[in-house]
């Protein structure tokens, strides 16, 4: 319809510029319209004087069709062309890239086609013919890799993935040496390296080749769920109390429920109902479980299948946990012995992976130390040296007062927790906090709080305790396995007979726990916060033990409340080498990135150290691989390991400097073919979209395609030569004048003035 | 939206009642040797530690023909219990009430009271007779976290009858004497060097022991993890030693080792 009016595709407007071939100068024109609107202006006001029928209004829009009329046939008399770029015949080259994954087998197409089937009978049908006939014409294969083909009898729609950003670096490096002239991408869209890079489509730009994208498949399955990521730590302590936070939408289910399940193995870990939402809703889920027993622990996420769900092999995905050996040692230093020192001890000695290390100050001159490793350890009381305190990995003040620890222990707190990332815990008590002088202290930044200004903080009262909307999301407050269950199990733990007043919470600060006073109103009674490369938290008061002494033996409130905060406390304080990979399990890609954090004995950041990645992988596989230091981030190596094949892969990096080993830590990974191509299979039109609009291309429906064999001509890129194409002879222009003489004999005879 | 709200009061009314009187408040009673004891002016601040000491049913006849079993859990009572708080007070960081304070096993008023007090003090347990509800009860009470020290009684019929409900209350842990190096003998002071504390009749009779208990035992039970829950004091009278602490003709060395073993059991307590 376009080019019936216009005569040329709407590809010749969008790339071509406007001329008037005319001898006479711009300007004239402009004149020459000028004189005659003022002519026009004129001559109908004169006629229009003698009149009864024709008023000024009148007068005015007659003029302005006349006015139109002539400042159309003006125009024409001055030669209007447009200057458009077009390929040469036969000496450029069109590639034409064609998917071939895994996804491209999917029959949902009209008829129960295949996207493949589709994307070759539209190429057959005339489209390959039309661009052969003015180009020549290469074919291309699109899988992980980019590949030559002849014969659309070859694609086979096996590939495990599909890397579009790949495929089209590739060709756009081809060009720089081949007269590419413009790109047709005939895809379902469905990327499974993360999408192409800027890099890629400003290199497309710079060359002015544009890329035409012809989109397979439907843009949203009928019935489907998919499970889009699931994030859980990378690193947890044996039997810590995780939560693996499963994202995942649906088409076609709403309201009704399936069963989310954590397996490894056979083994359930946990599992839980949910009930699904709007469609193409995103849905998001936590679904806490343990962490289990110290290894490496792959673990699959899975919504149960559905009754005619079009694909069910986007329901499940594997996440990796790493569950260290390793026992982290918590200092605890209290200034006064009382019952919360004695009962949170217990509480933690029934945790295996914590190693509770005290000072207590039991007379004015002596300190009592239990859990040390040695006679000598704490010897002195509390550390004075970085080493000495930075061992630990949590720290735990009670009832001390700030003045008994030193302007440098104070600093070294402060440096423990910024610096060294570990996790400083604060009590209540009578010597605590504001009491304590803590808010003149140099840790005052460390507690999660504004303290008060005033001594008397400390009261010995009756409280009840509450959670917070955060405490009831919280996995250190979950002490029952059900949300709601838990909240109601918090709301009736026996009261507390201390708090302490702990002020407002500091911006970024996230209260767990209120504490419900019997003389009225609510403080914040746990709070956390991070600070640094750190966390902190704040317990308001000294009366947990009350939890442990008014419930049953066999409860375990306490002890899991307990046992969770520390855990909290240094589960993710860093060690001195630390090894992470952006993903733990690589889907049908080859590449896994390493990267290492290394600090000196104080922390530091090692500048100067040597790093080596010794890995081993499937079958025996052993190599070692250098890490380079980043030339941004201090202390941080990085590394690109190309994985020969699927299977499990770990990692030691060891950090070295000299003869001195700064430290070592693993990884564990997993690359997994076959399973990209099951996730997002509807098709990524708006991927498809955008490669073309930001490349100067179009996006094309399947039945629109055939167009293309027109429109791609005009392309700047390749070899080019420049046209000129008349517009006076276009259909619209006599349209135009016929509407315009038309509209104003009309208006005449509505008003009698013929 | 007005039955809503009543009950809203009621609920927090309610709670507001339990905690209230959840822990009993301190209460004055009348002993067997003391009545009107004054109390000190500063009795009514509340602090992180007391000592609970128990008022448990007594056997009348002990040792016949005598009927002397009458109120035997209030002897030295109470100018023992507070000498020692305020010893513990001056010689440790622990923030003591002045006053003790009295708990009874399977109250029938509030049961759960006697949770409340985790540290608990018995005289005299040869002339004790806990029913089996109270026994189970005291079992609850160490394996919840409780601690028990019973001290002043005295040679093999005591013993029989302080066994005899102690197997009730623990009837397969054995009652063990106590290692020098267990760390209850070292956590504050070192108390390797340890003698027969005797009671008042020591200045009048300068007999140390009293009936056939004549050597000191110093004995408990163990819970499961190795802690002492159980203390007991066989054939001494630290509870005298306390009481008369400021009474010139009492020795001062017996003294001393009583607040020093008291100090170290409090903080073993407070610490394991």
């Amino acid at each position: 319809m376009f080019e019936f009016f216009f005569k040329y595709p709407a590809a010749v407007f969008s790339r071509g510029t406007l001329v008037l071939l005319g001898t006479w100068p711009v300007w004239s024109l402009i004149a020459a319209i000028v004189l005659a609107a003022a002519g026009l202006w004129f001559w109908v006001h004169r006629n229009a004087s003698g009149s009864a029928r024709v008023n000024s209004l009148r007068s005015v829009a007659v003029w302005l069709l006349q006015t139109l009329m002539a400042s159309l046939l003006l125009l024409m008399l001055w030669h209007p062309a447009l200057s458009v770029a077009t390929l040469r015949p036969q000496q450029n080259i069109v590639a034409v890239v064609v998917d071939d994954s895994a996804s491209m087998a999917q029959a949902d197409e009209a008829a129960g086609a295949t996207r493949r089937a589709a994307a070759t009978q539209v190429l057959n049908s005339g489209l390959l013919n039309a661009l052969k006939d003015k180009f020549q014409v290469r074919l291309y294969r699109l899988t992980d890799r980019l590949d030559r083909f002849e014969k659309f009898e070859t694609l086979t729609s096996s590939a495990p993935a599909t890397h579009i950003g790949e495929g089209l670096k590739q060709v756009v490096a081809d060009a720089a040496s081949l007269p590419i002239g413009a790109v047709i991408l005939a895809s379902d869209g469905a990327d499974n390296s993360g999408g192409v890079d800027l890099e890629t489509v400003a290199e497309f730009r710079r060359q002015r080749i544009p890329i035409h994208t012809i989109g397979f498949g439907r843009e949203k399955a009928a019935h489907d769920v998919e499970i889009g990521d699931v994030v859980v730590p990378a690193r947890a302590l044996p039997d810590s109390r995780l939560a693996a936070q499963v994202s995942f939408h649906q088409q076609g289910f709403k309201g009704q429920k399936a069963k989310l399940m954590l397996r490894e193995g056979k083994k359930i870990l946990a599992q839980k109902e949910v009930t699904f939402k709007d469609d193409g809703a995103e849905q998001s889920e936590a679904v806490p479980f343990n962490a289990g027993a110290a290894a490496v622990h792959a673990i699959e996420i899975a919504l149960d299948p559905l009754p005619g769900e079009d694909n069910v092999k986007n329901n499940a995905l594997t996440r990796i946990v790493n569950v260290d050996a390793r026992k982290p040692r918590i200092l605890y230093m209290e200034g006064e012995p009382r019952w919360e020192f004695k009962f949170l001890r217990r509480a933690v000695e029934e945790d295996s992976t914590i190693d509770l290390v005290t000072i207590l100050r039991t007379t004015q001159n002596k300190i009592y130390r239990q859990g040390i490793a040695n006679p000598d350890e704490l010897k002195d009381g509390f550390p004075t040296k970085v080493e000495e305190l930075f061992a630990f990995e949590g720290l735990i003040i009670g009832s001390v007062d700030a003045p008994y620890l030193t302007p440098g222990q104070q600093t070294l707190i402060k440096d423990f927790v910024d610096r060294r990332g570990g996790g400083v815990l604060f009590l209540g008590g009578k010597d605590a906090l504001a009491d304590g002088g803590w808010k003149q202290s140099a840790d005052v930044d460390l507690i999660p709080t504004v303290l008060p200004d005033r001594k008397d903080t400390f009261l010995r009262a009756g409280a009840m305790v509450e959670l917070t909307a955060a405490g009831r999301d919280s996995l250190i407050t979950r002490i029952e396995e059900d949300p709601a269950k838990n909240t109601e199990r918090w709301k009736k733990l026996p009261y507390i007979m201390n708090f302490q007043d702990p002020g407002q919470p500091k911006p970024g600060a996230t209260v767990l726990v209120d504490a419900l006073p019997m003389t009225g109103g609510r403080i914040p009674l746990l709070i956390t916060q991070n600070y640094g490369r750190g966390r902190t938290a704040l317990f308001a008061t000294g009366g947990s033990w009350r939890w442990q002494m008014l419930q049953p033996v066999a409860d375990k409130s306490h002890e899991m409340f307990y046992q969770q905060l520390l855990r909290w406390l240094v589960a993710d304080t860093p060690r001195r080498v630390i090894t992470s990979t952006p993903k733990q399990v690589i889907s049908d890609d080859s590449h896994a990135s390493l990267r290492a954090e290394i600090r000196d004995r104080t922390y530091l950041p090692a500048s100067d150290a040597t790093a080596e990645a010794h890995v081993l992988g499937p079958e025996g596989l052993a190599e070692t691989v250098q890490m380079r230091p980043d030339p941004i981030e201090q202390g941080v190596y990085t590394a690109d390991y190309t994985t020969p094949k699927p299977g499990s892969y770990l990692v030691e990096v060891v950090a070295t400097r000299g003869t001195e080993e700064l430290g070592r830590d693993t990884i564990t990974f997993r690359r997994e073919d076959g399973v990209a191509e099951n996730f997002h299979t509807e098709q990524n039109r708006e991927l498809l979209e955008k490669l073309a609009s930001e490349t100067g291309g179009r996006y094309y429906k399947p039945e629109e395609a055939q167009k293309l064999g027109k429109d791609i001509s005009y392309s700047e890129a390749g070899i080019t030569v420049r046209e000129t194409r008349d517009l006076w002879d276009m259909p619209i222009v006599f349209l135009v004048l016929l509407m315009l003489r038309s509209g104003e004999w009309l208006l005449r005879r509505k008003w009698g003035v013929i | 939206m007005r039955v809503r709200s009543f009950l809203l009061l009621f609920i927090l009314g309610l709670t507001g009642w339990g905690v209230l009187r959840a822990q009993r408040p301190f209460k004055a009673y009348r002993g067997q040797e003391y009545e009107d004891y004054p109390l000190p002016e500063d009795w009514k601040r509340a602090a992180e530690f007391t000592r609970a000491r128990l008022r448990y049913p007594s056997f009348l006849v002990v040792h016949p023909p005598v009927r002397d079993g009458f109120d035997r859990w209030t002897i030295d009572y109470p100018p023992s219990d507070r000498h020692l708080l305020q010893g513990i007070r001056r010689l440790t960081r622990i923030d003591t009430r002045s006053v003790e304070q009295v708990v009874d096993l399977d109250y029938e008023e509030d049961r759960d009271d006697v949770y409340n007090w985790p540290f608990m003090y018995a005289v005299e347990v040869g002339y004790w007779n806990l029913t089996d509800r109270q026994a189970a009860q005291l079992r609850d009470f160490l394996l919840r976290g409780g601690f028990f020290m019973c001290d002043d009684f005295h040679g093999s019929v005591e013993w029989a009858n302080f066994t005899a409900s102690m197997k009730r209350v623990f009837p397969d842990r054995e009652i063990v004497d106590l290692d020098n190096k267990d760390p209850i003998f070292h956590v504050i002071y070192d108390l390797d060097d340890r003698y027969q504390v005797p009671g008042l009749q020591y200045v009048y009779t300068h007999s140390r022991f009293e009936y056939d208990g004549f050597q000191a035992k110093w004995r408990g039970i163990y819970d499961d993890k190795g802690r002492l829950m159980v203390v007991i004091c066989h054939n001494m009278d630290l509870g005298d030693a306390w009481e008369h602490s400021d009474n010139p003709v009492y020795p001062e060395p017996f003294a001393a080792l009583a607040y020093r073993i008291a100090v170290n059991y409090v903080v073993y307590d407070l610490t394991h």
